[in-house]
């Protein structure tokens, strides 16, 4: 008799795989217990599918229904999630279908459904309280250079060679167009959500790149000096006050780690 | 039996799905009380907003779908942490979860899976038990699963190792009849005999939910446990008696597939309500308006 660690082992790679062989022999219950098995068997791939197509209907739209839940089942088999809320999951899914065989003629798949999951994710979100410009202001023009700003959790930003958010708010709208031109331009892409409300603005390459890498963790003195490599005319105090009165600075620190707020 | 069925316990609950909480949330539910899957609200935000403006206006139960307690690799505490701070906010008058694993050394496979009832599997569930209780600093209330197969290596029944479960631990049964039912007819036992071995005073919450009746790969019978239809009626029979066996218990109807409008959750409630009553106090059973 296999201790139980063991028998999860064998059981978990039958899930995943979808070959219950090593499995049966220690099951009973119904003519053959191994058919049994093929219940959960099924369960694994049908409901992880079923999510990501959930999850991403504008790129099943895009791309057909067929080809997404094929799409779909790959990844549950090679991508198992790692955590129970499957709203998590499929987070690295746009990258792995843009690499579908019958996807790869489309080169805007991946950051469309990069933007789908934005547009998801942004959708759920909840502001938190904003900080002001008065709060911001209280540290000091040295100091705020080093510091790091949170922006509000329902802010994405998504960058495509192509103008995927005319084509994201057609699907939205649920109207088919006669006809959709697809430019291929560079786009740069802040989504903003809350509570259940959505809103696209595309944004210039420096306010962008000032935007994400706030985003991303860094210094003040760090965006601004990568929109400046972009647009050498970028103003970053107009920038930063631009962000503050849209609400979307919630927090920030200085370079030793004092709130602002 | 009657009186205290009048006084103390609640009316039949519904399951809070996601298409149904901004309803809910409105105010426009007359439902008893609602229990939400945690996992559902964990990485949604707004949902979560909208579920704390619900428990302004109902008593609330969580019911995890991914605590996991059968796993042999430990559980996720990252996930138990965020469960806990939900707990914390919410503070409903229950939180279960099922006798299955579902997570292998950190993947999550989706799914209630069964364990073997044997000594390895008890040390298991009742150390991961405890540590679910530590963690959300409460009493946990345990699910009997759904069942389609079962370890030949088993050496307890499951309403066995249920009893012990509870008795090592002090953790408390949710004994969902559908489940027994369909257990019962999948694997070859009397489901009535199973509500029989289960320790009464344990059971503090009882389950109803719809299954689907299909024919496994090899062409035999089997119940699947869908939650996409209404009760059967040989559930209600069965729930009668589990009524008489447990006593009155907060019973809650599950609907998660194929879901009808809320006022249909609604009416399936005030079925079970009827049912209670009948028991209880002896009127005729028939299906309430």
């Amino acid at each position: 008799m296999p201790a139980l660690v063991d028998l999860q082992g064998s059981f978990a790679r039958a899930m995943i795989s979808g070959d219950g062989a090593a499995v049966g022999s220690h099951l009973r219950g119904g003519r053959d217990p191994g058919q049994r098995l093929a219940i959960h068997l099924r369960h694994y791939a049908t409901s992880l599918a079923d999510a990501l197509c959930d999850k991403f209907p504008a790129s099943a739209w895009l791309i057909g229904a067929d080809t997404m839940r094929e799409a779909a089942g790959a990844y549950a088999r090679l991508h198992p999630p790692r955590q129970p809320c499957i709203a998590e999951y499929g987070r690295d899914f746009p990258q792995f279908l843009a690499g579908h065989p019958r996807a790869a003629q489309l080169p805007y798949v991946r950051s469309f459904a990069e933007l789908e999951w934005a547009v998801a994710q942004a959708s759920i979100a909840v502001d938190a309280p904003p900080l002001s410009w008065t709060e911001l202001a209280a540290c000091g023009a040295e100091r705020l250079i080093e510091s790091r700003l949170a922006l509000q959790p329902g802010v994405h930003y998504v960058r495509a060679d192509w103008c995927i958010d005319e084509l994201m708010q057609t699907y939205l709208s649920g109207v088919a167009p006669e006809r959709f031109v697809l430019v291929d331009a560079a786009t740069r892409i802040e989504v903003r959500g809350t509570s259940g409300t959505l809103k696209f603005v595309r944004l210039d390459a420096g306010t962008f790149a000032f935007r994400t890498t706030l985003a991303a963790g860094r210094t003040v003195g760090e965006a601004a000096g990568a929109a400046l490599t972009l647009e050498q005319g970028f103003d970053p105090g107009s920038a930063l006050r631009a962000l503050v009165d849209a609400e979307l600075v919630t927090a920030g620190a200085t370079g030793t780690q004092e709130s602002l707020r | 039996m009657s009186r205290e069925y009048a006084v103390n316990a609640l009316p039949a609950g519904v399951g809070l799905r996601l298409p149904h909480l901004a309803e809910v949330a409105a105010g426009a539910s007359s439902a008893a009380w609602l229990e939400a899957h945690p996992e559902n609200f964990l990485a949604n935000p707004h949902a979560r907003e909208l579920l704390l403006r619900v428990r302004h206006h109902h008593p609330v139960a969580l019911h995890t779908v991914g605590v996991s307690v059968g796993t042999a690799t430990g559980l996720d505490r990252a996930h138990l942490a965020r469960l806990r701070t939900l707990v914390d906010e919410l503070d409903p008058f229950l939180v279960s979860g099922h006798l299955a694993w579902s997570t292998y050394d950190g993947v999550y496979l989706n799914d209630l899976l069964p364990i073997p009832y044997d000594d390895d599997a008890m040390r298991i569930v009742a150390t991961n038990v405890h540590e679910v209780q530590d963690l959300l600093r409460r009493c946990y209330v345990v699910e009997n699963p759904a069942s389609y197969v079962a370890f030949s290596t088993s050496t307890r029944a499951e309403t066995d190792f249920l009893a012990e479960l509870a008795s090592r631990t002090g953790c408390k049964l949710l004994c969902d009849v559908s489940n027994a039912y369909l257990s019962a007819a999948n694997l070859g036992y009397d489901a009535y005999e199973y509500i029989n071995g289960l320790p009464a005073d344990a059971v503090a919450e009882l389950h109803l939910g719809g299954f689907t009746r299909e024919a496994d790969d090899a062409g035999a019978p089997v119940l699947i446990d869908t939650h996409s239809a209404a009760i059967d009626e040989v559930v209600w029979e069965l729930y009668a008696h589990a009524l008489r066996r447990f006593g009155p218990q907060p019973t809650l109807i599950e609907w998660d597939n194929a879901l009808p409008t809320f006022a249909q959750l609604l009416s399936e409630a005030h079925h079970a309500d009827f049912v209670a009553h009948a028991t209880f106090e002896g009127a005729p059973r028939a299906r309430a308006g």
